[in-house]
């Protein structure tokens, strides 16, 4: 059994907003994969808005080169839908990957996002994509870049009254992307590792990278300074050498020494080979 | 309390539901419905799957009230013209049953798989049931019975 609580189902987002806006400490369910186990451990919500339903966040739009993405569609949906693969493989990939087939009918992008658990597949994809979270209240909307939404590990910076509408994310055209990741097996195991890279070459030049490591720091992040040093660089052992060197070390000096990491460090560094070398 | 409705294997449905309810005791407890189990509660092993709109969704993580205006399946749906669905029947002849527990969910799975899917191959059938936890067959024989039933299904059409 449950812990008691009393629930609403919000059949547009201006009802949600309003619930959000007039109900005492309310707390939003989307497909519950989170929430619900939560619960079901004993946490205590008195007041559950059911957003899943809402049309508005049920919807993908272009515009102006970005793709927004609704927050309550399923991994099932991103990892199939035609724009996504076309315009953001590392992601389609991550939701194709997350839990088992009826996690990812049930668990949506937003509740990924909002969960914020170091391990979340959807995480390091967005990054790469520049993510940004359209959050709104009743009298409120503001678009805040993933990077600054998430402060710590399970942490967020959105607010109990605050709806998270929608994700919007740079298109990248002519890369090499994906997502790599490792587990203790292919289903229902969390990512002990997750990469997202999107990689441009050009006459033996990298031209453009984005990396974005998940599970290995207290939140996914992007080694900025390893792209840096590879934008521009000749595409060589020594330079693909070097940029990994930097990126362990980065991880070492987020996280300092982990007993993890005489296995993830190794690991990491076979897949940046990879992902590097193409 | 809420009234919710929605169609149950082809029926329409209403009942009464409380707020922190989930979908797999409403269809238990209210409904009668005891082959959907509950084996862990928190998504990890499958008994507990039923077909929302014939995609396969956990009862156990679903609240009852998500079920409103949805359309429901449980393993009842396969049998219900009175006559064993041929995935039923492959299942027996491939010993795909042993202690049962599982199977609900598995056939489930298997026919959600083969409405999208006519023809799948070994690794879209591991992919359809990788949800779903089977202590006793070793899943040989369950992928089995999947890939003679849709041949079957296949030589229906
Ligand atoms: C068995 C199992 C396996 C899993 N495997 C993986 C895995 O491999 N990889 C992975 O990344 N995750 C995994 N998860 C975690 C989970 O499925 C995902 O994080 C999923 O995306 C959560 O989405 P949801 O819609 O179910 O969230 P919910 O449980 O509905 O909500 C989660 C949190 O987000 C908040 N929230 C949801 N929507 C909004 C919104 N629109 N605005 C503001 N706040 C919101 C909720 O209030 C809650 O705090 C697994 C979970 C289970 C049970
Ligand atoms: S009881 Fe629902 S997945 Fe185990
Ligand atoms: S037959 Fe016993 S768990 Fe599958």
């Amino acid at each position: 059994m449950l812990p008691k609580f009393a629930s609403v189902i919000a059949k547009t987002r201006e009802e949600a907003l309003s619930w959000l806006s007039s109900l005492e400490n309310p707390r939003i369910i989307a497909g519950g994969t989170d929430l619900m186990v939560r619960m079901r451990a004993g946490k205590q919500y008195s007041r559950v808005i059911d957003v899943a339903g809402v049309p508005e966040l049920l919807t993908m739009t272009e515009t102006d080169g970005r793709l927004s993405v609704g927050s309550a569609m399923t991994h099932a949906r991103l990892s199939t839908s035609e724009p996504i693969i076309r315009n953001a493989r590392s992601l389609a990939m991550a939701c194709g990957l997350v839990g088992s087939p009826q996690i990812r009918n049930m668990g949506t992008i937003g509740g990924n996002l909002a969960n914020a658990s170091p391990a979340a597949d959807s995480i390091p994809p967005l990054l790469i994509h520049d993510a940004v979270l359209v959050l709104e209240s009743k009298e409120t909307r503001r678009r805040v870049p993933l990077e600054e939404v998430i402060v710590a590990p399970y942490v967020t910076s959105i607010d109990r009254k605050e709806l998270l509408g929608s994700v919007e994310i740079n298109p990248l055209r002519g890369y090499r992307e994906g997502y790599r990741r490792v587990a203790k097996r292919a289903t229902w195991a969390i990512s002990r590792l997750g990469v997202a890279f999107a990689i441009r070459e050009d006459k033996g030049r990298f031209t453009d990278v984005k990396l974005a490591i998940g599970s290995c720091t207290p939140m996914p992040f992007r080694p900025k300074k390893v792209e840096d040093l590879l934008k521009g660089a000749e595409k060589n052992e020594a330079i693909i050498t070097e940029a990994i060197r930097m990126a362990l070390e980065e991880i070492k000096l987020i996280s300092g020494i982990r007993p993890s990491y005489a296995y993830k460090l190794p690991v990491l560094k076979g897949i940046l080979e990879e992902v590097l070398r193409g | 309390m809420k009234t919710i409705s929605f169609v149950l294997n082809g029926k329409k449905t209403s009942i009464e539901v409380d707020d922190n309810e989930t979908l797999l005791g409403a269809l238990r407890e209210r409904l009668g419905i005891t082959s959907v189990k509950e084996g862990c509660g928190i998504g990890e092993c499958g008994t507990c799957t039923v077909l929302v709109d014939d995609e396969p969704h956990y009862s156990c993580l679903t609240l009852a009230s998500k079920a409103n205006g949805r359309d429901i399946k449980t393993v009842e749906y396969l049998s219900s013209s009175g006559v064993l669905h041929p995935l039923q029947e492959a299942f027996i002849k491939s010993g795909a049953v042993q202690c049962g527990y599982c199977t609900p969910g598995m056939l489930l799975c298997a026919y959600s798989l083969l409405l999208k899917n006519a023809d799948p191959d070994a690794r879209d059938i591991k992919e359809a049931i990788s949800g779903n936890l089977c202590r006793c067959t070793g899943y040989i024989q369950i992928e089995e019975a999947i890939k003679n039933a849709a041949e079957i299904c296949k030589c229906d059409r």
